[in-house]
Parts: structure tokens; sequence; C-alpha cells
């Protein structure tokens, strides 16, 4: 019994234990430190929002030069594609652009990575892609045409 | 009526940053409060419930409104005490938990001198308390948690809050015991 009351006199005591203030302009520091580091975490938030308008235009004015393009050529692109397996030769072409450009940005590309390590490119793997190249273009334009001569 | 902590929360969470000095108003005081009286030291108190306020802003979005925001801002603010006892090398182990030196019972206390304890002398008995058994009586008394609430802000499970209050009263009787003892000598 005497315990109980003991404990609740601790109870009580504790609870009447005043709150104490922080000293003057705490409130502010706390402000200012938020602000900052609000400040700081928005930063490269806006850098990436930028990053993704730029994509975003830089897709735009793709989409609108290719359909410039198509409009202006589009009589060719119908006759191609009307006439007998048109659609075949100009699906090939395509490809055999896609190829040329895939092989050429992958040496770019090697080459690159080369250069970045500050050593050029043994002169076998430049011999090697350019066979690669080659034998793709190949490939895809079958017989020796060029592909505008099939066109 | 003025805004509700939710409230204010929302208004923190649209990007309002300076709604976040609505929940200072409501709670510095009381953080300030509770680190001061773990940490002992008011520089050291008004470092810990600075940080405490900054991770909290940061946090906001992190918190879940099921529970209350209370015990929330208070677990922040354990964790920079801690931090801070540990950078100071205090001890805060929580495996030293056995007092070999706390009787199995605490002697009678006077109750006298028990109902006579000013803050000052409440204050001083706090304080020659190991942080993690002050923390537990103010976070009961002062900050009217229960255990459970209690659990949620030091992260340990129920039982062991009930036992830390349990031994930190024991304590205290201990001490108050003690004080009780130099009196009457």
């Amino acid at each position: 019994m005497n315990a109980d009351k003991t404990d609740k006199l601790i109870a009580k005591a504790i609870r009447a234990l005043p709150y104490r203030a922080p000293s003057a302009g705490f409130r502010a520091r706390v402000m200012t430190a938020i602000a900052v580091q609000s400040a700081a975490e928005t930063w490269p938030a806006r850098v990436i929002e930028a990053a993704g308008l730029l994509v975003g235009a830089w897709a735009a004015i793709l989409i609108f030069s290719a359909g410039a393009l198509i409009y202006v050529n589009f009589t060719d692109i119908a006759a191609l594609i009307i006439q007998p397996g048109g659609l075949t030769h100009a699906l090939n072409l395509l490809a055999a652009h896609a190829a040329i450009v895939l092989i050429k940005s992958g040496t770019v590309l090697s080459i690159a990575v080369e250069l970045a390590r500050a050593n050029f490119p043994p002169l076998y793997e430049i011999a090697i892609a350019s066979l690669a190249c080659a034998g793709a273009v190949t490939a895809v334009s079958k017989g020796g045409h060029t592909a505008g001569q099939r066109i | 009526m003025g805004e509700t902590e939710i409230e204010i929360i929302d208004r923190c969470l649209g990007g309002d940053n300076a709604a976040f000095a609505g929940i200072l108003a409501i709670y510095q005081d009381r953080i300030y409060g509770f680190c001061l009286r773990l940490l002992k030291d008011p520089n050291a108190a008004e470092d810990a419930a600075q940080e405490t306020f900054v991770k909290s802003f940061r946090g906001l979005p992190s918190y879940n409104k099921k529970y209350p925001f209370a015990s929330w801002l208070f677990r922040i603010a354990h964790n920079a005490c801690m931090d801070a006892l540990r950078a100071g090398n205090k001890t805060v182990s929580m495996d030293d938990e056995n007092f070999s030196d706390l009787p199995d019972k605490a002697p009678g206390v006077d109750l006298q001198v028990a109902e006579t304890l000013d803050s000052e002398r409440i204050e001083a008995l706090l304080a020659s308390l190991p942080p993690l058994y002050s923390e537990v009586l103010l976070l009961q008394y002062r900050e009217d948690m229960g255990p459970a609430e209690i659990a949620r802000v030091i992260n340990a499970p129920e039982g062991t809050v009930k036992a830390r209050l349990f031994r930190a009263r024991e304590m205290f009787k201990a001490k108050l015991a003690g004080l009780a003892a130099d009196a009457t000598v």
C-alpha cells in the first residue's frame, strides 16, 4: 500500500515537471535547416526534371522530322509499298540501314571505350569490326545490288 | 480552433514548408525537455532536438497516420539522443539491465519526504538514473504514454518496456529512500 502510494507520488511528481524551452532562436534555426535541406533535395529533382523535358523535346523533334520526311516523300513511299514485293524491299532497306548504323555505332563505341582507357584499339579489333560490318551489309543486300538499285 | 497536427502535416506534405513551424510550436519544448533530461547538456539537447525536427520533416512522407504523431516524433528524438550518448561514450547498452546493486524490493519511503518532493529534487533523481530508465519514466508519466506506445518509441518489445518501467520505479524509490535517510541523519 505504501509502495502504491509512493508510485503515485512519483508519477504525480514527474507529471508535474515543467517542459523546458530551448534557447531563443531555436525555431528559426530549425526552419532555416529545413529550408536549406529542402533546397538541397529539390536541386537534383529539378535537374532530373530538366533532363526529362530535354529528352521529351528531342523525341518530339525526331518525330516531327520523321513525319516531315514521310510527308515530303509520301508519293515515293506509297509507290514503293504498292508495287508487288515493295513492302519487303522497303523492310530490307530499313534493316540494311539499321544494321549499318548498329555495327558502326558498336565500332565507334568500342573505339571510344578504348580511347577512354587511353589506349588505341589493337589493329586486329578494327579489322574484325570492319569485316563484321562488311559481312552484315553484304548479307542484307544479297546479290551485290545496292539498296538504292533494288528499289 | 487552431489547426490540427494532421492538417499541419498535410500542408507540409503539400509543399508548404513554413507550415512545419506549427509542429515546432507544439512540440519544441516537449522534445527539447525530453532530450535535455536524457543528455543532461543544453547544447547537446538542442542539437538532438534540432536533428529530431529536421529528420522528422524529411521523413514526413513515411509517417503512418494510423499511429500518434507524438510517438513517431519521440522515436526520432530517442534515436537522436541514443546516438548522442554513444558519440559521447556514455553507456546505453541494452544488455546491462541487471542491477546487482538494486535491492529486490525498494526500501520503504518516508511518505512525508515523498510528498515534499519539489521539481528540483525530482529532476536530480531522474538525472541520477541511467538514460534508459529515466526515459521510460518520462515517457510514461510526463508524456502520458502507455507501454505499447513507449515500445514503439524505443523500438523494444512491450515486455521489455514493462520490466524497464518496474526497475526504473524501484531504482527511483531506492534513491528516494536514500534521500529520506540523509534527511533524517
